[in-house]
């Protein structure tokens, strides 16, 4: 049994009198491909940091492949870190290629001048930036010069590699592109990578392991498929995906199998329950893609009214009013099938499977139903 | 600054009738705009558009394709170097900024700090010299609409962005302009938090029935807004029309490639189906039938030439019998809970090189490691040309490098 690549127990971190990291506990593998999720200010860039060593946690362990890190310095970690503002650390004066060779200079592992010479060759066609290998990062486009500190910091060959969103800056066409890049990087090096981000959408595109993060504490840890479709929290099937949030009044009727009766903002609905089922207020969730437009088979069906329509190429959200509710409610469907005009009552429905009750709305108590509602 | 400054002065924006003659349905028409800046930098050559009253419509391209320019243009904040701009049949090409009955949201809405809601709100009308009376009207009835009742004693600061939202489209909208132009609003927002304000721009313009003009980077925003898309590449259009239409009729490769996700293959036309429906395509990676439907030009005036197709990732489909196959290798396999499977292909051409295909199901599909991807005919849409930008790389170019 090896020791896991990234281990962290019981990680507590204070700024002043606010808590920023809550009895954190995590474990990635040799070699896995581990997302952190969550808003701006969850605590997910001071995890990051305690990990690379630029800021001390005040409780708790963090070891790499089984080694304590406590005292350790940054180097001493011999980690790969890129940064979202990647532009700062590029030195402008020097080439790309220098701007690698000084990496591999400092770096602990001894390299003739023809071994870094070759290294810089390969990393450059690995990342296809070749042709930018005797220029300066000042003329290289956003896209190029991110992929030049992508292969400064894996040309270091670190077996643990950390990213701090380095995509979120980058434009929409280059972000998907990059994405791409990321995940066959990561096949081909076989490093493990722990990368954080707030875009749920690269998250579930890029994780092997995802991790959840909300007020200093973590929600959630799974796979993709496990956090998306057995969500433990309310906050975390918000957060992660879309979907619709209805508010309950009063306790559910617990009919068994897990199932509950439960009165919402649009009436009662039978739905599953995810956690507990004995509080006075809680919020029932349906995902707008489970949702149906041939209601006949379904477990649950009301009747709204079209009111918008949103056709992306690849599928179509419509918008519906339901009686009772004071937003919309969304439904996204395949391609573009026409199911009327603007003012027509539509019929839908869904299957108790799919429409999930939580009281429990998130492993912090700040968060409220109106939180949950993004008002 | 010219006549215009004198001429127009004391006008009311909100009174300003159409001049005669103007179509009721066209808000904005955009003729043979063209900016030549001092330095000689040509920004933006011969735009052609117009808006129908009442749409979203999204203004969008790559970094230095001139959609700022056009933006600014359409303020009057640059004067132009040659056409014209009409805002509901009244040419204001030359009418100075306050004159043009357009509203403007910027980017993190820039409300004013040291106001509250109700000031922000009331300013315009306040510089417009409105008297008091009608200024309680305007104010209490965009309140209502927007819902601010609740808001109007807060300060900017301690407002949601949903609720800074409402405020900058309120205080924009009480003056009742023509148009509204809407810049990169939602450009630094998180994922989450952008695509709930996306939604709640889009209830906006359902109640406020206005022309609203944004501008963005972001396609799939794009896509989500507009009713219309004008799509600028290099300082021209490549195409100005419904989303349904940039997407399944693009007018150029680069449209098809920049609105949504394609394959797209380049070939030489060989051959036109008896009925005229479909092309022979002759590829480095074989031949391919392709339909004609989009073809502005008689089919067989193309044969010989060199014309790209397109067909979107969600029509590829794996070991079909469709009329075109292609054998590729399994690149990657991406799973996205709640919308499906990406597959990531390679296909090798005669000559040894390798072409990258993209093929999307809204299943979870799991591929072997080679496999036999299939499209229709009618899925292959064949593009008149490349870009109405001359000699351009069409991956570079979108991806803005």
């Amino acid at each position: 049994m090896t020791a896991s690549a990234i281990s962290i127990e019981s990680v507590t971190k204070s700024f002043q009198r606010e808590t920023v990291l809550r009895d954190i506990e995590l474990e990635v593998e040799d070699g896995e491909f581990c997302v952190v999720l969550g808003p701006s200010g969850c605590g997910k860039s001071t995890l990051l940091k305690c990990i690379a060593g630029l800021i001390e946690s005040d409780d708790g362990t963090i070891s790499l492949d089984g080694r304590d890190t406590a005292g350790m310095s940054v180097q001493e970690r011999n980690l790969g870190y890129v940064f979202q503002e990647f532009e700062e650390t590029l030195f402008p004066h020097k080439t790309v290629a220098e701007n690698i060779a000084f990496g591999l200079e400092q770096g602990e592992q001894e390299r003739s001048p023809d071994e870094i010479e070759e290294t810089i060759d390969d990393i450059l066609a690995l990342l296809a930036i070749e042709e930018t290998r005797d220029d300066l990062p000042g003329s290289l486009s956003g896209g190029q010069q991110q992929r030049v500190e992508l292969a400064r910091q894996l040309s270091r060959e670190c077996p643990i590699m950390l990213f701090d969103d380095p995509l979120a800056d980058l434009d929409y066409k280059l972000q998907k592109r990059m994405e791409l890049e990321m995940r066959s990087l990561h096949a081909d090096l076989g490093s493990t990578f722990l990368y954080i981000t707030h875009n749920q959408d690269q998250a579930l595109k890029l994780a092997d392991k995802l991790v959840v993060m909300n007020h200093g504490r973590i929600e959630q840890i799974g796979t993709p498929e496990s956090v998306y479709h057995n969500p433990q929290t309310a906050f975390v099937c918000r957060f992660v995906g879309d979907s619709n949030a209805l508010v309950t009044e009063g306790v559910p009727t617990d009919v068994g199998d897990g199932v509950v009766e439960v009165e919402t903002e649009i009436g009662p609905i039978t739905a599953t329950a995810q956690n507990g089922a004995e509080k006075e207020t809680g919020i029932v969730i349906v995902r707008p893609e489970v949702v149906s437009l041939d209601a006949a088979d379904c477990d649950v069906t009301f009747t709204g009214v079209l009111e918008g329509k949103t056709y992306t190429g690849e599928t179509t959200e419509f918008a519906l009013s339901l009686e009772g509710l004071d937003r919309d409610f969304y439904v996204v469907v395949p391609n573009n099938p026409d199911i009327g005009a603007i003012g027509d009552s539509i019929e839908l429905g869904w299957n108790v499977d799919d429409a999930l009750y939580f009281d429990k709305l998130s492993v912090t108590d700040t968060v409220t139903t109106s939180d949950l509602l993004d008002e | 600054m010219t006549m215009s400054d004198t001429e127009y002065s004391g006008t009311d924006v909100s009174t300003a009738e159409p001049t005669p003659g103007a179509t009721d349905d066209v808000a904005l028409d955009v003729r043979g705009l063209t900016k030549i800046y001092p330095d000689g930098t040509l920004a933006v050559e011969e735009i052609d558009f117009s808006i129908n009253d009442g749409d979203f419509c999204v203004l969008i391209g790559p970094s230095g394709c001139g959609k700022s320019t056009t933006l600014h243009s359409l303020v009057g904040k640059i004067p132009v170097t040659e056409g014209e701009i009409r805002l509901g049949g009244e040419d204001i090409t030359h009418a100075p900024t306050y004159e043009r009955d357009i509203g403007l949201v910027f980017q993190d809405f820039q409300l004013f700090p040291h106001l509250t809601v109700e000031e922000n709100i009331e300013y315009g009308l306040k510089r417009l010299q409105v008297d008091a009376d009608e200024r309680t009207d305007r104010v209490t009835n965009i309140v209502e609409m927007m819902r601010l009742e609740e808001l109007l004693d807060r300060q900017p600061e301690e407002l949601s962005a949903g609720q800074k939202q409402r405020v900058a489209l309120a205080r924009s909208m009480v003056l009742e302009p023509r148009l509204l132009l809407l810049d990169e609003p939602l450009g630094d927002m998180d994922y989450k938090l952008q695509k709930h304000m996306e939604r709640e721009l889009l209830r906006l313009h359902r109640e406020l029935d206005t022309t609203f003009v944004y501008v963005t980077h972001d396609q799939t925003q794009a896509m989500r807004l507009a009713d219309q898309i004008v799509v600028m590449n290099d300082g021209r259009v490549e195409q100005s029309d419904s989303v349904e239409r940039v997407y399944n009729e693009p007018a150029t490769a680069f449209v098809s490639a920049f609105v949504g996700d394609s394959n797209i293959f380049t070939g030489e036309l060989t051959d036109v189906t008896d009925d005229g429906s479909c092309a022979h395509i002759e590829t480095p990676l074989g031949t391919f039938l392709a339909t004609t439907g989009n073809l502005r030009s008689e089919p067989m005036s193309l044969v010989g030439e060199q014309v790209p197709f397109s067909v979107r990732p969600q029509y590829l489909e794996l070991d079909s019998e469709l009329d075109n196959s292609l054998s590729c290798q399994v690149d990657d396999v991406i799973h996205q809970p709640g919308s499906g499977t990406q597959i990531i292909l390679e296909a090798t051409t005669t000559d040894g090189d390798t072409h990258e295909l993209q093929l999307k199901s809204f299943d979870r599909i799991e591929p072997s490691e080679t496999v036999t991807v299939g499209w229709s005919a009618a899925h292959a849409t064949l593009l008149e040309q490349t870009s109405v930008v001359d000699g351009i790389d069409l991956e570079t170019d979108i991806l803005g490098e």
